[in-house]
């Protein structure tokens, strides 16, 4: 193979730059709140207590496996639907022209201005937080994989047709495989709207007894702890960032690595 | 060396079963692209009349852009001519066929299939253990061997163009249709690609139409070079090379042919010039 | 392995492990009697309620359910999630004027509303609040609706561009970064921004006010139907919670100090108990929780003044969203013999 090295950066100073920065970062943090003496605002210290206490008394891991399990299923219906829809859109005109304006009327509407209809339509169970991360996270999948059938390279279908496939040969062996690498990007972009959305799903009243992150954000901030709400906008970010290295592992496969940049 | 090669497919039934001897046959041949926004209408080709027998190696030469993909892609079955009559296998084209695989102009490899599994995209039909025989088989021919797993974006251009051409020849076709095959390739990896297309023709013996805008590859590979007018195009020579392969590029009758072909495309000047 | 392996083993293990956890973790099934509430001592007596229920028959009769605010809440209520709810009183009212078939039972409290204004602010009368903004619950709240009532009373312009609709919970922090210039809800959360050193008493409501009224408990029509048993049951609990709340109000308030206990816990408000503890006795007629039948007179004059400040067309009558008839005139209910152990 013939990759150029780019030039590389020793091991050391990638790690010692981002951790410089971070270090700053919460120092900084720390001036101000000492500072401006707020009474409010938490320091780095008392967020990293508050995480603590939430451990100790278990139900931190609690509120991390709700959240997890409310996105990761709406996430898993909306993939499930989402991407057999979008194919259908991309490749039959007629099911383009029926739904695609409707799609493209729902999509710009934020999940929370959903809210209040979720709890109308959902109530109290776990169906209507999940309603909201799975619309969330529909819109996207679906229009991404409905991209991915019209940027097929017109070249695989024409070969593909020239060795007589059937349709449904046709549709596992060309269509599936050449519409993958977008699919996968769809998704990966997806499951991060996803975990996003779940600060705005949890505030429709959950099950407390479960919580979740969102959940923890909101009920802090009534209860005046703040320390908490930083604590679980940190959690958030973190797991949301774990979330993402761990899709990112499958662009790494040799089925999809062809359509990303070799590099 | 040891290109002694694999050995001729002796196994796989000839279908060239055409009354007359004729692969293809066309008859006024024309094409018009509807003008888009206001424009007129662009005529592409001007009424083509054309034979290729069983078993021979066409090359079709033309001005960029005279029509020339246009053309293979009638014959092939992916666009529909305006007008008159196309004969393939002595039957009217109706659309692409598997009795005849085109080689396209940019790679059609599948980029998500490995080598071994782009050569075998065409042979679902056939049992595992032929269809592993068939792909060892090719492997082979077109010099891939040590290659069998890698994927496409792993090999060079030359090597890719191999592994389309290894896939047209699996599904064993009547014809190939092949449009600028090498045109993005090297100059070196160009000439060896050639010589290596005409040894696996001499063994093979598939109808091949080629088409290029290098006169040079014309003249190394064809029976006969078709010569085509700029657009519209239109038959300006038929060029029959009557010389022994693999050809001599010094020889006089080599240059004489390459003269030929030219003095039809209106650039002798340029020809003697050199 | 191939990504297609890979992508099905792990999202099944991923999703199947993550399924396993969390239905560990919540395997208690929902209780079929969902009553909401906001963590505000108005809705004191459901936690207290709830808790010695529990303490004395080993599981309650209903699951609480915690909101932060009143829309949330509604939505709930009208997506018949919840069966019954503590509610601010004109809301209430108006779901019944636009026809979702919901009966008020019991009062929740008396008294319990403060209007704060930040401790730097030039506001000292009420007169000072013409022209401010204030943050209240809800229009449709009794919050609302005793600043009408005052600021004639008081020859205040009421401007209703000025009042801005905010969650209870959110106030005290729009008062500290001083986004509004007055807050008003029912406690703790007003004391709260007095504990924490910004907030100031500009009025407690039973100084304009007197036997105020902010929350209710309104139940579906069809649950009092069906159900009549359990309503009746939640709604003696409740009188009885009440009663024991101020059993011991003027000597050593000792149940208020429980009651601050008990709702103080993690799945009732979530707030300090010292905060709790702290509305509840000082001083102890800040609200109260005696006198919480429902009486014809109270609501005509929130009524009255609803359709004065334009948030009722006065189509329903009294008769329409009350129902007397589960602690009828003339039937008194005991304080529980309860104590909370220490
Ligand atoms: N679908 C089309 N619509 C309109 N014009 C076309 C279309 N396809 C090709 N052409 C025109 O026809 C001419 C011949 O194209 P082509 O056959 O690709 O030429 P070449 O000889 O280089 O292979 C070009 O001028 C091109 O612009
Ligand atoms: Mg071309």
């Amino acid at each position: 193979m013939s990759l150029a090295q780019p030039r590389s950066t020793p091991t050391w100073l990638a790690l010692l730059l981002p951790l410089t920065v971070a270090v700053i970062f919460i120092g900084i943090w720390h001036v101000a709140v000492s500072w401006t003496q707020s009474l409010i605002f938490p320091r780095p210290w008392e967020v990293v207590e508050g995480m603590l206490e939430l451990a100790t008394k278990g139900v931190l891991h609690k509120y991390i496996i709700s959240s997890l399990f409310r996105v990761l299923w709406s996430f898993a219906i909306a993939a499930l639907l989402g991407v057999p829809f979008g194919l259908l859109l991309g490749w039959w005109r007629p099911a383009n022209l029926a739904f695609n304006p409707i799609l493209q009327l729902l999509r710009p509407i934020s999940p929370i201005a959903w809210i209040p209809l979720s709890i109308l339509w959902f109530g109290l169970s776990e169906a209507a937080p999940m309603f909201l991360i799975f619309l969330s996270s529909f819109f996207p999948i679906t229009l991404s994989s409905m991209a991915a059938v019209r940027n097929i390279q017109p070249v695989y279908l024409r070969a593909a047709s020239n060795f007589g496939l059937g349709r449904f040969r046709l549709f596992t062996a060309v269509i599936l495989p050449a519409t993958l690498p977008q699919i996968l990007t769809g998704l990966r972009i997806a499951l991060g709207i996803a975990w996003l959305v779940v600060v705005a799903a949890e505030m429709v009243v959950v099950n407390p007894k479960a919580g979740g992150l969102g959940y923890l954000i909101n009920d802090s901030r009534s209860a005046g702890r703040y320390d908490l709400v930083v604590a679980g906008m940190v959690l958030i970010g973190v797991i949301g960032l774990i979330l993402d290295l761990l899709i990112r592992q499958l662009e790494k496969f040799d089925e999809v690595r062809w359509a990303y940049a070799t590099q | 060396m040891k290109s002694a090669g694999p050995t001729p497919r002796n196994d796989l039934p000839l279908r060239h079963t055409v009354p007359n001897g004729l692969a293809v046959s066309l008859r006024d041949l024309r094409m018009t692209f509807p003008g888009q926004r206001g424009q007129p209408p662009v005529e592409v080709i001007a009424g083509i009349d054309l034979d290729v027998h069983v078993g021979e190696f066409v090359v079709l030469v033309g001005p960029s852009g005279c029509g020339k993909s246009t053309v293979l892609n009638i014959l092939g079955g992916f666009q529909q001519a305006s007008g008159g009559q196309i004969v393939v296998g002595g039957q009217p084209v109706h659309g692409p066929d598997p009795r005849r695989i085109f080689v396209f102009q940019e790679n059609g490899v599948f980029p998500w299939l490995n080598v071994v599994d782009n050569i075998g995209f065409g042979l679902s039909k056939h049992s595992r253990a032929e269809r592993e025989q068939l792909i060892a088989h090719y492997v082979e021919m077109v010099g891939l061997k040590g290659f069998e797993k890698a994927y496409p974006r792993e090999l060079s251009g030359g090597m890719r163009q191999r592994v389309e051409l290894a896939r047209a020849l699996a599904a064993n076709p009547e014809i190939i249709w092949m449009d600028e095959p090498f045109g993005a390739l090297d100059y070196l990896t160009r000439l060896k690609m050639r010589s290596d297309l005409v040894r696996i023709w001499q063994s093979e013996r598939k109808t091949i139409v080629f088409v290029t805008h290098d006169i040079d590859e014309a003249v190394q590979l064809a029976d006969r070079v078709v010569v085509l007018t700029p657009r519209p195009a239109k038959i300006a020579a038929i060029v029959p090379i009557d010389l022994p392969r693999p050809r001599d590029m010094d020889a006089p009758d080599y240059l004489h042919a390459r003269d030929r072909i030219f003095e039809a495309m209106g650039n002798l000047a340029l020809a003697r010039g050199r | 392995m191939s990504l297609k392996s890979v992508a099905l083993l792990g999202s099944l293990t991923i999703l199947g492990g993550i399924s396993a956890v969390y239905f560990h973790y919540n395997q208690e099934p929902r209780r079929n009697f969902q009553i909401g509430f906001l963590p505000v001592t108005c809705h004191l007596t459901c936690p207290v309620t709830h808790f010695i229920n529990e303490q004395m028959h080993g599981e309650g009769t209903y699951d609480p359910r915690r909101f932060n605010g009143f829309p949330e809440m509604k939505e709930a209520f009208i997506s018949k999630d919840l069966h019954a709810t503590f509610i601010i009183a004109p809301l209430a009212m108006k779901m019944r004027e636009q026809g979702v078939p919901i009966k008020i039972v019991h009062l929740g409290h008396r008294d319990g509303t403060a209007l704060m204004v930040h401790k730097d602010s030039p506001i000292r009368t009420i007169k000072d609040l013409q022209g401010k903004k204030i943050a209240i619950p809800s229009y449709y709240s009794n919050q609302h609706l005793i600043l009408y009532r005052t600021f004639q009373r008081e020859g205040v312009r009421y401007d209703k561009n000025l009042l801005i609709e905010t969650p209870p919970p959110e106030m005290p922090v729009n008062l500290a970064t001083k986004q509004v210039d007055a807050i008003i809800a029912g406690e703790p959360l007003m004391a709260k921004t007095e504990m924490d050193g910004y907030g100031r008493v500009l009025f407690l409501s039973k100084d304009v006010w007197p036997n105020f009224i902010s929350c209710v408990l309104a139940v579906r029509e069809d649950v009092i139907r069906e159900r009549r048993f359990e309503v009746q049951d939640l709604v003696d609990g409740i009188a009885r919670s009440g009663k024991w709340i101020d059993e011991d109000k003027d000597t050593t308030m000792s149940h208020r100090m429980q009651a601050a206990d008990i709702a103080a816990k993690k799945q009732y408000f979530n707030q300090k108990p010292e905060l709790i503890r702290y509305v509840l006795s000082k001083p102890p007629d800040r609200v109260k929780y005696t006198n919480l039948k429902v009486r014809r007179a109270d609501f005509e004059e929130i009524a009255a003044l609803g359709v004065a400040a334009g948030i009722f067309n006065g189509t329903v009558t009294f008769d329409d969203y009350a129902d007397t008839s589960f602690i009828p005139e003339g039937r008194e209910i005991d304080a529980w013999k309860w104590e909370l152990k220490q």
